[in-house]
Protein backbone atom coordinates (compact mmCIF):
# COMPACT_ATOMS: atom_id res chain seq x y z
CA UNK A 1 0.00 0.00 0.00
CA UNK A 2 0.80 3.84 -0.37
CA UNK A 3 1.97 5.97 2.34
CA UNK A 4 -1.46 6.91 3.75
CA UNK A 5 -0.50 10.22 4.46
CA UNK A 6 0.47 10.57 0.77
CA UNK A 7 -2.37 9.76 -0.33
CA UNK A 8 -4.74 10.98 1.92
CA UNK A 9 -3.05 14.72 1.23
CA UNK A 10 -3.28 13.96 -2.36
CA UNK A 11 -6.87 13.31 -2.14
CA UNK A 12 -7.74 16.46 0.14
CA UNK A 13 -6.06 18.50 -2.39
CA UNK A 14 -7.97 17.18 -5.55
CA UNK A 15 -11.27 17.52 -3.77
CA UNK A 16 -11.01 20.39 -2.15
CA UNK A 17 -9.21 22.12 -5.40
CA UNK A 18 -12.34 20.36 -7.50
CA UNK A 19 -14.96 21.98 -4.75
CA UNK A 20 -13.48 25.28 -4.87
CA UNK A 21 -13.65 25.22 -8.73
CA UNK A 22 -16.72 24.43 -8.46
CA UNK A 23 -18.14 27.14 -5.99
CA UNK A 24 -15.96 29.86 -8.44
CA UNK A 25 -18.32 29.40 -11.14
CA UNK A 26 -21.28 27.49 -9.65
CA UNK A 27 -22.36 30.41 -6.91
CA UNK A 28 -22.26 33.09 -9.52
CA UNK A 29 -24.74 30.91 -11.67
CA UNK A 30 -26.97 30.18 -8.50
CA UNK A 31 -26.50 33.89 -8.09
CA UNK A 32 -27.44 34.85 -11.86
CA UNK A 33 -30.62 32.25 -11.84
CA UNK A 34 -31.97 33.38 -8.83
CA UNK A 35 -31.59 37.27 -9.10
CA UNK A 36 -33.29 36.24 -12.75
CA UNK A 37 -36.10 34.03 -11.80
CA UNK A 38 -34.18 31.36 -14.12
CA UNK A 39 -36.41 28.72 -13.11
CA UNK A 40 -35.94 25.85 -16.18
CA UNK A 41 -32.00 26.43 -15.83
CA UNK A 42 -32.64 25.75 -11.89
CA UNK A 43 -34.73 22.88 -12.54
CA UNK A 44 -31.70 21.38 -14.98
CA UNK A 45 -29.38 21.87 -12.12
CA UNK A 46 -31.19 20.52 -10.02
CA UNK A 47 -31.61 17.50 -12.03
CA UNK A 48 -27.85 16.70 -12.80
CA UNK A 49 -27.15 16.15 -9.11
CA UNK A 50 -28.07 12.92 -9.30
CA UNK A 51 -25.84 11.99 -12.79
CA UNK A 52 -23.95 9.22 -11.90
CA UNK A 53 -19.98 9.66 -11.63
CA UNK A 54 -18.86 7.09 -13.78
CA UNK A 55 -20.91 8.80 -16.80
CA UNK A 56 -19.00 11.85 -16.03
CA UNK A 57 -15.70 9.79 -16.03
CA UNK A 58 -16.57 8.23 -18.99
CA UNK A 59 -17.77 11.90 -21.01
CA UNK A 60 -14.21 13.12 -19.80
CA UNK A 61 -11.87 10.14 -20.46
CA UNK A 62 -13.64 10.84 -24.77
CA UNK A 63 -12.87 14.33 -24.23
CA UNK A 64 -9.09 13.98 -22.92
CA UNK A 65 -7.95 10.82 -25.02
CA UNK A 66 -5.23 10.74 -26.61
CA UNK A 67 -8.23 10.88 -30.54
CA UNK A 68 -10.34 12.79 -28.11
CA UNK A 69 -11.12 16.62 -29.37
CA UNK A 70 -9.27 17.78 -26.30
CA UNK A 71 -6.63 14.64 -26.45
CA UNK A 72 -3.94 17.32 -27.00
CA UNK A 73 -3.69 18.58 -23.87
CA UNK A 74 -2.40 15.61 -22.39
CA UNK A 75 -4.35 15.71 -19.33
CA UNK A 76 -5.77 12.17 -19.40
CA UNK A 77 -4.73 10.25 -15.90
CA UNK A 78 -3.45 13.72 -14.55
CA UNK A 79 -4.42 15.30 -11.28
CA UNK A 80 -5.83 17.88 -12.83
CA UNK A 81 -8.01 15.46 -15.04
CA UNK A 82 -9.77 14.26 -11.81
CA UNK A 83 -9.94 17.64 -10.54
CA UNK A 84 -12.10 19.02 -14.14
CA UNK A 85 -14.00 15.75 -13.70
CA UNK A 86 -14.93 16.26 -9.96
CA UNK A 87 -15.41 19.66 -10.22
CA UNK A 88 -18.21 19.21 -12.96
CA UNK A 89 -19.18 16.48 -10.77
CA UNK A 90 -20.36 18.37 -7.78
CA UNK A 91 -21.58 22.18 -10.00
CA UNK A 92 -25.20 20.86 -9.84
CA UNK A 93 -25.41 20.20 -6.55
CA UNK A 94 -23.50 23.27 -5.69
CA UNK A 95 -25.69 25.44 -7.75
CA UNK A 96 -28.80 23.74 -6.86
CA UNK A 97 -28.44 24.26 -2.84
CA UNK A 98 -26.63 27.81 -3.09
CA UNK A 99 -29.81 28.68 -5.26
CA UNK A 100 -32.27 27.60 -3.25
CA UNK A 101 -30.80 29.68 -0.42
CA UNK A 102 -30.20 32.53 -2.66
CA UNK A 103 -33.35 32.75 -4.35
CA UNK A 104 -34.58 33.21 -0.65
CA UNK A 105 -32.36 35.81 0.64
CA UNK A 106 -32.69 37.79 -2.69
CA UNK A 107 -36.52 37.86 -1.54
CA UNK A 108 -36.19 39.03 1.53
CA UNK A 109 -32.99 40.74 2.23
CA UNK A 110 -33.67 42.27 -0.96
CA UNK A 111 -36.58 43.45 -0.31
CA UNK A 112 -35.63 44.64 3.05
CA UNK A 113 -32.98 46.47 1.22
CA UNK A 114 -34.48 48.17 -1.03
CA UNK A 115 -37.22 49.33 1.11
CA UNK A 116 -34.55 50.87 3.49
CA UNK A 117 -33.73 52.90 0.22
CA UNK A 118 -30.58 51.21 -1.12
CA UNK A 119 -29.45 50.77 -4.45
CA UNK A 120 -29.63 47.61 -6.74
CA UNK A 121 -26.20 46.76 -6.12
CA UNK A 122 -26.08 47.18 -2.14
CA UNK A 123 -29.28 45.28 -2.28
CA UNK A 124 -27.34 42.03 -4.18
CA UNK A 125 -24.74 42.68 -1.74
CA UNK A 126 -26.74 42.31 0.85
CA UNK A 127 -28.33 39.40 0.12
CA UNK A 128 -25.17 37.63 -0.60
CA UNK A 129 -23.77 38.48 2.64
CA UNK A 130 -26.51 36.93 4.55
CA UNK A 131 -26.71 33.51 2.69
CA UNK A 132 -22.73 33.26 3.17
CA UNK A 133 -22.97 30.64 6.24
CA UNK A 134 -25.13 28.93 3.57
CA UNK A 135 -23.46 29.24 0.89
CA UNK A 136 -19.91 27.60 2.62
CA UNK A 137 -22.63 24.73 4.26
CA UNK A 138 -23.49 24.14 0.51
CA UNK A 139 -19.88 24.15 -0.30
CA UNK A 140 -18.82 21.70 2.37
CA UNK A 141 -21.26 19.62 1.23
CA UNK A 142 -19.98 19.23 -1.99
CA UNK A 143 -16.97 18.50 -0.89
CA UNK A 144 -18.21 15.57 1.17
CA UNK A 145 -19.52 14.16 -2.35
CA UNK A 146 -16.16 14.68 -4.28
CA UNK A 147 -13.65 13.33 -1.62
CA UNK A 148 -15.13 10.14 -1.92
CA UNK A 149 -16.06 10.13 -5.56
CA UNK A 150 -14.65 6.99 -7.19
CA UNK A 151 -15.60 7.05 -10.83
CA UNK A 152 -14.18 10.10 -11.80
CA UNK A 153 -10.95 9.06 -10.23
CA UNK A 154 -10.45 5.73 -12.09
CA UNK A 155 -11.55 6.40 -15.86
CA UNK A 156 -9.56 10.01 -16.18
CA UNK A 157 -7.11 9.16 -13.20
CA UNK A 158 -6.27 6.20 -13.83
CA UNK A 159 -5.12 5.00 -10.55
CA UNK A 160 -1.34 5.80 -11.01
CA UNK A 161 1.03 5.12 -7.99
CA UNK A 162 2.21 8.36 -5.89
CA UNK A 163 0.62 10.66 -8.94
CA UNK A 164 -2.96 10.29 -9.50
CA UNK A 165 -4.28 7.11 -6.64
CA UNK A 166 -6.72 8.70 -4.62
CA UNK A 167 -8.09 7.12 -1.36
CA UNK A 168 -11.72 5.57 -3.22
CA UNK A 169 -9.15 4.44 -5.99
CA UNK A 170 -6.58 2.93 -3.53
CA UNK A 171 -9.58 1.05 -1.79
CA UNK A 172 -10.35 -0.21 -4.88
CA UNK A 173 -7.28 -1.77 -5.78
CA UNK A 174 -6.92 -3.05 -2.14
CA UNK A 175 -9.82 -5.04 -2.42
CA UNK A 176 -8.90 -5.91 -5.88
CA UNK A 177 -6.14 -7.69 -4.42
CA UNK A 178 -7.60 -9.14 -0.92
CA UNK A 179 -6.18 -6.34 0.77
CA UNK A 180 -8.93 -6.00 3.13
CA UNK A 181 -7.06 -4.64 5.97
CA UNK A 182 -5.30 -1.70 4.26
CA UNK A 183 -9.19 -1.47 2.36
CA UNK A 184 -10.77 -0.58 5.86
CA UNK A 185 -7.78 1.09 7.31
CA UNK A 186 -7.92 3.83 3.93
CA UNK A 187 -12.04 3.36 4.04
CA UNK A 188 -11.46 4.44 7.98
CA UNK A 189 -9.75 7.47 6.95
CA UNK A 190 -11.80 8.34 4.07
CA UNK A 191 -15.01 7.97 5.92
CA UNK A 192 -14.13 10.65 8.87
CA UNK A 193 -13.12 12.80 6.56
CA UNK A 194 -16.40 12.93 4.59
CA UNK A 195 -18.43 12.48 7.89
CA UNK A 196 -16.29 15.58 9.10
CA UNK A 197 -17.41 17.80 6.11
CA UNK A 198 -20.91 16.67 6.27
CA UNK A 199 -20.65 17.98 9.75
CA UNK A 200 -19.46 21.12 9.34
CA UNK A 201 -21.83 21.62 6.52
CA UNK A 202 -24.52 20.85 9.00
CA UNK A 203 -23.29 23.25 11.91
CA UNK A 204 -22.94 25.95 9.16
CA UNK A 205 -26.65 24.81 8.04
CA UNK A 206 -27.58 25.41 11.79
CA UNK A 207 -26.23 29.22 11.98
CA UNK A 208 -28.24 29.86 9.01
CA UNK A 209 -31.80 28.80 10.80
CA UNK A 210 -30.44 29.94 14.13
CA UNK A 211 -28.82 33.51 11.85
CA UNK B 1 -46.88 64.30 -1.91
CA UNK B 2 -46.92 60.95 -3.10
CA UNK B 3 -49.62 59.01 -5.21
CA UNK B 4 -50.33 55.67 -7.13
CA UNK B 5 -53.02 56.63 -9.93
CA UNK B 6 -54.97 53.75 -11.36
CA UNK B 7 -52.57 51.20 -10.76
CA UNK B 8 -53.00 47.73 -12.07
CA UNK B 9 -50.44 45.27 -10.50
CA UNK B 10 -49.95 41.13 -10.68
CA UNK B 11 -46.82 39.65 -9.79
CA UNK B 12 -46.97 36.82 -12.51
CA UNK B 13 -47.76 37.64 -16.09
CA UNK B 14 -50.39 34.71 -16.04
CA UNK B 15 -52.02 34.89 -12.72
CA UNK B 16 -54.78 37.03 -12.20
CA UNK B 17 -54.69 41.42 -11.31
CA UNK B 18 -53.85 41.84 -7.55
CA UNK B 19 -54.55 46.03 -8.15
CA UNK B 20 -57.31 46.90 -10.83
CA UNK B 21 -57.05 50.54 -10.99
CA UNK B 22 -56.51 51.21 -7.61
CA UNK B 23 -55.31 54.68 -6.39
CA UNK B 24 -53.86 56.49 -3.34
CA UNK B 25 -52.37 59.47 -2.00
CA UNK B 26 -50.51 60.43 0.73
CA UNK B 27 -50.69 64.36 2.13
CA UNK B 28 -48.14 65.93 4.24
CA UNK B 29 -49.01 66.04 8.26
CA UNK B 30 -51.77 63.19 7.65
CA UNK B 31 -52.02 59.72 8.37
CA UNK B 32 -54.25 57.32 5.76
CA UNK B 33 -55.46 53.86 7.22
CA UNK B 34 -55.63 51.65 4.79
CA UNK B 35 -58.23 48.12 5.48
CA UNK B 36 -59.97 45.26 3.30
CA UNK B 37 -60.00 41.64 3.56
CA UNK B 38 -56.65 39.76 3.88
CA UNK B 39 -55.54 39.36 0.39
CA UNK B 40 -57.61 42.01 -1.12
CA UNK B 41 -53.91 44.35 -2.03
CA UNK B 42 -52.97 46.41 0.96
CA UNK B 43 -49.27 45.29 0.93
CA UNK B 44 -49.03 45.40 -2.59
CA UNK B 45 -50.07 48.68 -2.61
CA UNK B 46 -48.13 49.52 -0.20
CA UNK B 47 -45.12 48.38 -1.84
CA UNK B 48 -46.37 49.77 -5.07
CA UNK B 49 -46.60 53.42 -3.05
CA UNK B 50 -43.14 52.75 -2.08
CA UNK B 51 -41.61 52.35 -5.35
CA UNK B 52 -40.39 48.44 -4.57
CA UNK B 53 -43.01 46.67 -7.29
CA UNK B 54 -43.27 47.96 -10.55
CA UNK B 55 -47.03 48.04 -11.35
CA UNK B 56 -48.19 46.34 -14.64
CA UNK B 57 -50.08 49.86 -15.39
CA UNK B 58 -50.92 53.07 -13.71
CA UNK B 59 -48.71 56.17 -12.34
CA UNK B 60 -46.95 55.88 -9.04
CA UNK B 61 -46.13 59.55 -8.69
CA UNK B 62 -43.85 61.24 -6.12
CA UNK B 63 -44.57 65.28 -6.09
CA UNK B 64 -46.15 65.27 -9.57
CA UNK B 65 -43.50 63.17 -11.22
CA UNK B 66 -44.00 58.98 -12.12
CA UNK B 67 -41.00 57.28 -10.71
CA UNK B 68 -41.17 54.29 -13.27
CA UNK B 69 -40.23 57.51 -15.66
CA UNK B 70 -37.04 58.15 -14.17
CA UNK B 71 -34.03 57.00 -14.30
CA UNK B 72 -31.90 54.74 -11.99
CA UNK B 73 -30.29 57.77 -9.77
CA UNK B 74 -33.64 59.70 -9.52
CA UNK B 75 -35.72 56.78 -8.89
CA UNK B 76 -33.54 55.95 -6.16
CA UNK B 77 -33.41 59.49 -4.57
CA UNK B 78 -37.37 59.77 -4.97
CA UNK B 79 -37.40 56.48 -3.03
CA UNK B 80 -35.68 57.51 -0.41
CA UNK B 81 -38.29 59.74 0.52
CA UNK B 82 -40.59 56.94 1.48
CA UNK B 83 -40.05 53.76 3.73
CA UNK B 84 -42.34 51.02 3.61
CA UNK B 85 -41.99 48.93 6.86
CA UNK B 86 -43.06 44.98 6.04
CA UNK B 87 -45.92 43.04 8.38
CA UNK B 88 -43.34 40.55 8.99
CA UNK B 89 -40.21 41.95 9.85
CA UNK B 90 -36.70 41.10 8.56
CA UNK B 91 -33.74 41.40 10.69
CA UNK B 92 -30.24 40.88 9.30
CA UNK B 93 -27.14 38.70 11.54
CA UNK B 94 -26.09 41.22 14.19
CA UNK B 95 -27.59 42.99 17.23
CA UNK B 96 -30.93 45.32 17.05
CA UNK B 97 -28.38 48.11 17.20
CA UNK B 98 -26.58 46.47 14.02
CA UNK B 99 -30.30 46.89 12.50
CA UNK B 100 -31.22 49.97 13.11
CA UNK B 101 -28.42 51.65 11.76
CA UNK B 102 -29.13 49.03 8.36
CA UNK B 103 -30.77 51.79 6.22
CA UNK B 104 -27.93 54.11 7.04
CA UNK B 105 -25.18 51.94 6.56
CA UNK B 106 -27.04 50.88 3.27
CA UNK B 107 -27.32 54.42 1.80
CA UNK B 108 -23.92 55.07 2.67
CA UNK B 109 -25.08 57.83 5.51
CA UNK B 110 -22.10 57.80 8.61
CA UNK B 111 -23.89 56.56 11.76
CA UNK B 112 -22.42 59.26 13.61
CA UNK B 113 -24.24 62.06 11.74
CA UNK B 114 -27.17 60.28 12.62
CA UNK B 115 -26.80 59.63 16.19
CA UNK B 116 -29.50 62.21 17.74
CA UNK B 117 -32.22 61.00 15.66
CA UNK B 118 -31.29 57.53 16.32
CA UNK B 119 -30.97 58.17 20.09
CA UNK B 120 -34.57 59.85 19.79
CA UNK B 121 -35.94 56.83 18.10
CA UNK B 122 -34.54 54.37 20.92
CA UNK B 123 -35.72 56.51 23.84
CA UNK B 124 -39.39 57.25 21.96
CA UNK B 125 -39.86 53.83 21.27
CA UNK B 126 -38.32 52.11 24.28
CA UNK B 127 -35.31 50.13 22.99
CA UNK B 128 -32.19 50.84 25.38
CA UNK B 129 -32.58 47.55 27.25
CA UNK B 130 -32.81 45.56 24.10
CA UNK B 131 -29.86 47.29 21.69
CA UNK B 132 -27.00 44.67 22.19
CA UNK B 133 -29.40 41.59 21.57
CA UNK B 134 -29.18 39.06 18.76
CA UNK B 135 -31.46 40.66 16.44
CA UNK B 136 -32.97 37.28 15.35
CA UNK B 137 -33.85 36.20 18.98
CA UNK B 138 -36.44 39.05 19.36
CA UNK B 139 -39.75 38.12 20.26
CA UNK B 140 -42.42 39.20 17.52
CA UNK B 141 -43.58 42.27 19.15
CA UNK B 142 -39.93 43.25 19.86
CA UNK B 143 -38.62 42.51 16.30
CA UNK B 144 -42.00 44.36 14.81
CA UNK B 145 -40.84 47.46 16.90
CA UNK B 146 -37.44 47.64 15.97
CA UNK B 147 -38.27 47.56 12.29
CA UNK B 148 -40.34 49.94 12.69
CA UNK B 149 -37.48 51.94 14.64
CA UNK B 150 -35.19 51.03 11.58
CA UNK B 151 -37.36 52.75 9.45
CA UNK B 152 -37.59 55.82 11.21
CA UNK B 153 -34.02 56.29 12.07
CA UNK B 154 -33.88 57.54 8.10
CA UNK B 155 -36.34 60.36 9.03
CA UNK B 156 -38.77 59.09 5.87
CA UNK B 157 -41.09 61.90 4.58
CA UNK B 158 -43.72 59.40 3.94
CA UNK B 159 -44.08 56.11 6.14
CA UNK B 160 -45.76 53.35 4.53
CA UNK B 161 -46.74 50.83 7.93
CA UNK B 162 -47.70 47.56 7.31
CA UNK B 163 -49.98 46.17 10.19
CA UNK B 164 -47.71 47.49 12.65
CA UNK B 165 -50.03 47.06 15.67
CA UNK B 166 -50.79 43.35 15.81
CA UNK B 167 -48.17 41.80 17.99
CA UNK B 168 -47.21 45.40 20.14
CA UNK B 169 -48.60 45.46 23.79
CA UNK B 170 -50.43 47.65 25.04
CA UNK B 171 -47.71 49.96 25.88
CA UNK B 172 -45.57 50.19 23.10
CA UNK B 173 -49.22 50.51 20.80
CA UNK B 174 -49.66 53.32 22.97
CA UNK B 175 -45.37 54.96 22.63
CA UNK B 176 -46.07 54.20 18.86
CA UNK B 177 -49.22 55.99 18.08
CA UNK B 178 -48.02 58.97 20.21
CA UNK B 179 -44.59 58.61 18.14
CA UNK B 180 -47.00 58.68 14.32
CA UNK B 181 -49.02 61.67 16.08
CA UNK B 182 -45.45 63.10 16.78
CA UNK B 183 -44.42 62.45 13.68
CA UNK B 184 -47.58 64.02 11.98
CA UNK B 185 -47.28 67.27 13.44
CA UNK B 186 -43.87 67.72 11.72
CA UNK B 187 -45.59 66.57 8.27
CA UNK B 188 -44.95 63.15 7.72
CA UNK B 189 -47.71 60.92 5.47
CA UNK B 190 -47.77 58.08 7.26
CA UNK B 191 -50.19 55.06 5.32
CA UNK B 192 -50.80 52.24 7.71
CA UNK B 193 -52.15 49.08 6.36
CA UNK B 194 -54.21 47.25 8.91
CA UNK B 195 -57.68 45.79 10.17
CA UNK B 196 -60.09 47.64 12.60
CA UNK B 197 -57.42 47.78 15.28
CA UNK B 198 -58.73 50.80 17.88
CA UNK B 199 -55.26 52.48 17.26
CA UNK B 200 -55.38 52.06 13.15
CA UNK B 201 -59.40 54.16 13.41
CA UNK B 202 -58.17 56.37 15.95
CA UNK B 203 -54.96 58.19 14.37
CA UNK B 204 -56.25 57.95 11.04
CA UNK B 205 -57.77 61.10 9.31
CA UNK B 206 -59.22 59.00 6.18
CA UNK B 207 -59.55 55.15 5.74
CA UNK B 208 -58.99 54.27 2.10
CA UNK B 209 -60.92 50.68 1.81
CA UNK B 210 -59.28 48.28 -0.90
CA UNK B 211 -61.34 45.26 -2.21
CA UNK B 212 -61.19 43.31 -5.36
CA UNK B 213 -57.99 45.29 -6.37
CA UNK B 214 -59.57 49.01 -6.54
CA UNK B 215 -59.63 51.55 -3.53
CA UNK B 216 -62.61 53.49 -2.35
CA UNK B 217 -62.01 56.36 0.27
CA UNK B 218 -64.41 56.79 3.13
CA UNK B 219 -64.72 58.66 6.38
CA UNK B 220 -62.64 57.20 9.57
CA UNK B 221 -66.03 56.37 12.16
CA UNK B 222 -68.04 54.41 9.24
CA UNK B 223 -66.19 51.12 9.24
CA UNK B 224 -66.85 51.26 12.90
CA UNK B 225 -70.56 50.52 12.48
N1 LIG C 1 -45.14 37.73 -4.14
C1 LIG C 1 -46.34 37.38 -4.60
N2 LIG C 1 -46.46 36.56 -5.66
C2 LIG C 1 -47.65 36.21 -6.13
N3 LIG C 1 -48.82 36.64 -5.63
C3 LIG C 1 -48.79 37.47 -4.58
C4 LIG C 1 -47.55 37.88 -4.01
N4 LIG C 1 -47.82 38.70 -2.97
C5 LIG C 1 -49.16 38.79 -2.91
N5 LIG C 1 -49.76 38.05 -3.86
C6 LIG C 1 -51.21 37.94 -4.10
O1 LIG C 1 -51.72 39.23 -4.20
C7 LIG C 1 -52.96 39.34 -3.51
C8 LIG C 1 -52.91 40.50 -2.57
O2 LIG C 1 -51.93 40.24 -1.58
P1 LIG C 1 -51.53 41.29 -0.47
O3 LIG C 1 -50.41 40.71 0.29
O4 LIG C 1 -51.31 42.60 -1.11
O5 LIG C 1 -52.85 41.34 0.41
P2 LIG C 1 -53.12 42.03 1.83
O6 LIG C 1 -54.30 42.88 1.68
O7 LIG C 1 -51.89 42.66 2.33
O8 LIG C 1 -53.50 40.78 2.73
P3 LIG C 1 -53.28 40.54 4.32
O9 LIG C 1 -54.38 41.24 5.03
O10 LIG C 1 -53.43 39.07 4.45
O11 LIG C 1 -51.91 41.03 4.68
C9 LIG C 1 -53.20 38.00 -2.85
O12 LIG C 1 -54.13 37.30 -3.61
C10 LIG C 1 -51.88 37.31 -2.90
O13 LIG C 1 -52.06 35.95 -3.10
MG1 LIG D 1 -50.64 42.30 3.88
Amino acid sequence: MEDLVGVTARTLYISTTATLLAALWGIPIAYTIAWKRLHTLAAVFEALVGVPTVLIGLLLYLLLSKQGPLGGLNLLYTPTAIIIGEAILVTPLIVGASHRILKVSIDTYGELAASLGSSRIQAMTLALAESLPGLASSTAMAFSRAVGELGVALLVGGNLRGYTRTLSTSIALEVSMGEYGDAIKLGAVLLSLSLGFSIIARLLGDRVDRG
Amino acid sequence: MIEARSVWLRYTPNSGWVLRGASLRLAPGSIVALMGPNGSGKTSMLKVLAGLIKPGRGEVLYNGLNIWDMDDARRLEARRTAVYVAEKPVMVRGTVMDNLLLGLRLRGIDPQLAEKRVEWVVESLGLDSILDMNARSLSAGQAQIVSIARALVLGPKYLLLDEPFPHLDRARRRLLAGLLEELRSEGVAIAIAGHEEAYTLRLSDSIAWIESGIVTMQEPDSVLI
